[in-house]
């Protein structure tokens, strides 16, 4: 396990707060996020209907550490500041890329990427930014440390899509079918290579 | 032991297999030991799924012809 030292913005002072950076997500950041992620998720929930709900609300993350942690082609991510969890992320390194350019070429794919209910927009005023920036950022090094040149791709929930494809510089391909008509993006090594210079 | 500590070992490899290991390499744009490595994660991830009861399908694009990869 390795922890690096990132940087959030503090809504509140918009001064920039040390974070740390896991790439694996252990116990301690599950109960985390069954504690007071999860509190705070159903509490912004409850009497919403579904289409109001975060499309990501029903996502449990220890179902899925379950499935993935044997796996070595499976990587979780996890960021902490101030005492708390502040986003998830879990990728894989299995897939293949769509783009012409770069067709066939193995990719780090983000399976699941989420930031603590208290850094949304839409449910608050959030108490950190650049949750997503980071995990994007440790999905391309990622990418790097396996020989990918940076190559990674993703599906995107709606709300998160001008992110992808207007702050991260992603390439996006359209609806995909196959995967309940989310948008996919993909940063080719050339892209990856401009957003780490950036970031 | 540290999991980022890495072992070595020797593979000794036909003819063939070096051909086809040197291809790959250059398609996936990846070096040899980045491709052994990718295999390994692959047929775990593989495996994994098929322990689990699910099947490995292939579909083609044109036909949806479907066919199951039986892996032993």
């Amino acid at each position: 396990m390795q922890e690096s030292r990132v940087y959030l913005v503090k809504s509140a002072t918009k001064q920039l707060v040390e974070a740390s950076l896991l790439d694996e997500v252990m116990d301690r950041h599950l109960a985390m996020w069954n504690g007071s992620w999860s509190a705070a998720m159903q509490a912004h929930c409850a009497g919403r209907v579904l289409r109001d709900k975060p499309e990501d609300h029903h996502w449990d993350w220890k179902w899925k550490a379950g499935e993935w942690r044997p796996l070595l082609g499976y990587h979780s991510f996890a960021i902490t500041c101030e005492g708390e969890l502040q986003g998830l992320m879990l990728v894989s390194d299995l897939k293949s890329a769509r783009i012409q350019a770069q067709f066939g070429k193995p990719i780090v794919y983000v399976e699941f990427v989420a930031t603590a209910p208290w850094n949304r927009p839409e449910i608050q005023t959030p108490r950190y930014r650049g949750v997503g920036t980071v995990m994007v950022t440790a999905a391309v090094e990622l990418s790097w440390e396996l020989g990918y040149r940076g190559r990674i791709g993703l599906h995107s929930l709606p709300q998160a899509e001008e992110f992808y494809r207007d702050k991260c510089g992603m390439i996006e391909l359209g609806k995909d079918a196959a995967h309940q008509s989310l948008m996919y993006y993909e940063m080719t090594d050339k892209q990856a290579e401009a957003f780490r210079l950036g970031h | 032991m540290d999991d980022n500590e890495k072992r070595t070992m020797t593979l000794n490899l036909t003819p063939r297999e070096m051909a086809v290991l040197e291809e790959l390499a250059a398609k996936k744009d990846l070096s040899k030991t980045g491709v052994m490595r990718l295999a390994l994660r692959l047929l775990q991830a593989v495996d994994a799924k098929i322990q689990m009861g699910q099947k490995l399908m292939f579909e083609d694009e044109k036909t949806k012809e479907k066919s199951e990869m039986v892996l032993i």
